[in-house]
């Protein structure tokens, strides 16, 4: 029977009262499996798992309610293991790295944090601030659109306008909410966003960083800006390695650092 | 894709399928990897959608840029609300996208059918080894690059 793993907690790690339903259809109840001080929560796993809608909700639901009584080290979606004593062997060979996540993670949640440029708005922005756009912008509106040339001078001065803007907008969103988080990680590269950045807070003290989100968001209305969480600390968990433990607790991870 | 609203805060935890889209990435491209254990093969995944809205360097975007220009109103100022629909209506030409969009995201949609056409021939081709995976991060990175070769 294969297992499906849903993260890593503390061996006395309680299961909610109410049964928690994991992967599958029709969904497969949570258990735990312990070794030592440490604990998988599992379930099994269904025949041909695949990366459906409902099957990310269902890992995502399941490390949202475990993580709410302690500690759980998330793992990532679709993580299998032939069985029951493949996951204590696991648990078993790297237990003191996960032990010093899960007391670094204790009580810590992830905010993830996206933003980006509403078109119109960062539009008037480079128009107002620059004033050779405006005077193109303005001969090309008189003139009715203008030639090409004219309008691929100006679609190219606001081009660059825009993307300096990205990187200045970038930069105050960092610097605003990091000093309000513990650590910080960039989120998976590429996903055209001019900032997604994850952040790790601890579970009680998120009032301060979502309200400076607010307010960001108020005050820089040319921002489209997302923020998720709580969120289990996916960003923030490091994978133990062959070296001993205590080297890959030397090692910061990419990104990570205070403030 | 989802055009979530912004300040969209989920207070329990992304529980909900509201916000899915805006965490999929990391449920899939975050979290502790174990060597013991292996991953159920991604091949075929269609739920992450690349969703560019980066500046491209590109004549087409700067025709679309000047378009977008040339339909501002200069009279209303900055402080005129962005969020007006007939103004919207007019900057969202490719209409599907969203109201936020507008003229970029339409430049950059090309580009990302592109890549979207990219990834199905390279899904076709790809066994169902763990390595599949890594498929739609590794295509997210490649718009980037794209990105960074054209700045430079």
């Amino acid at each position: 029977m294969t297992t499906y793993v849903y993260g890593i907690a503390h061996a006395d790690h309680p299961l909610p009262e109410q049964q928690v339903l994991g992967v599958g259809d029709p969904p497969c109840p949570v258990r735990i499996v312990r070794s030592g001080e440490l604990a998988a929560v599992v379930s099994d796993c269904p025949d041909g798992l695949r990366p459906k809608r409902r099957d990310l909700l269902a890992h995502q639901h399941v490390l949202t309610e475990m993580g709410g009584a302690g500690a759980v080290l998330p793992l990532r979606f679709g993580s299998l293991s032939t069985d029951d004593d493949a996951v204590r062997d696991a648990l078993g060979e790297h237990a003191t790295h996960y032990k010093t996540q899960l007391a670094d993670l204790d009580g810590r949640v992830e905010f993830n944090v996206k933003a980006a440029h509403r078109e119109e708005a960062v539009l008037r922005l480079v128009v107002d601030d620059e004033p050779e756009v405006r005077r193109l912008t303005e001969a090309l509106q008189s003139a009715g659109g203008g030639s090409y040339p004219e309008r691929v001078r100006l679609g190219e001065l606001v081009a660059n306008g825009v993307r300096a803007r990205e990187v200045q907008d970038a930069h105050t969103i960092e610097r605003t909410l990091a000093p309000l988080a513990e650590q910080s990680a960039p989120g998976p590269e590429g996903s055209g966003w001019l900032v997604n950045l994850s952040f790790l807070l601890p579970r009680t003290e998120t009032a301060p960083f979502q309200e400076a989100a607010h307010r960001l968001a108020e005050e820089q209305p040319h921002l489209e800006l997302l923020v998720n969480g709580p969120l289990p600390p996916y960003s923030f968990v490091r994978p133990a390695h062959s070296a001993t433990d205590e080297e890959t607790r030397e090692r910061t991870p990419e990104g990570s650092g205070r403030g | 894709m989802t055009v979530v609203p912004a300040q969209q805060e989920n207070g329990r935890g992304g529980g909900g399928s509201s916000g899915l889209y805006d965490v999929l990435e990391l449920v899939l491209d975050r979290g502790l990897v174990i060597d013991a254990f292996v991953r159920v093969s991604l091949v075929g995944i269609e739920i992450l959608k690349i969703d560019v809205r980066v500046v491209v360097a590109s004549v087409d975007t700067y025709l679309r840029f000047a378009e977008a220009c040339n339909r501002l109103d200069l009279e209303s100022g900055p402080k005129k609300d962005p969020g007006l629909p007939d103004l919207v209506g007019e900057i969202t030409e490719s209409g599907a996208r969203g109201k936020s969009k507008g003229a970029l995201s339409g430049a950059a949609e090309t580009f990302a059918d592109a890549i979207g056409q990219g990834r199905e021939a390279a899904g076709g081709r790809n066994g169902s080894s763990s390595s599949d995976g890594e498929e739609a991060p590794r295509r997210t990175r490649r718009t980037t690059s794209s990105r960074k070769k054209e700045e430079s």
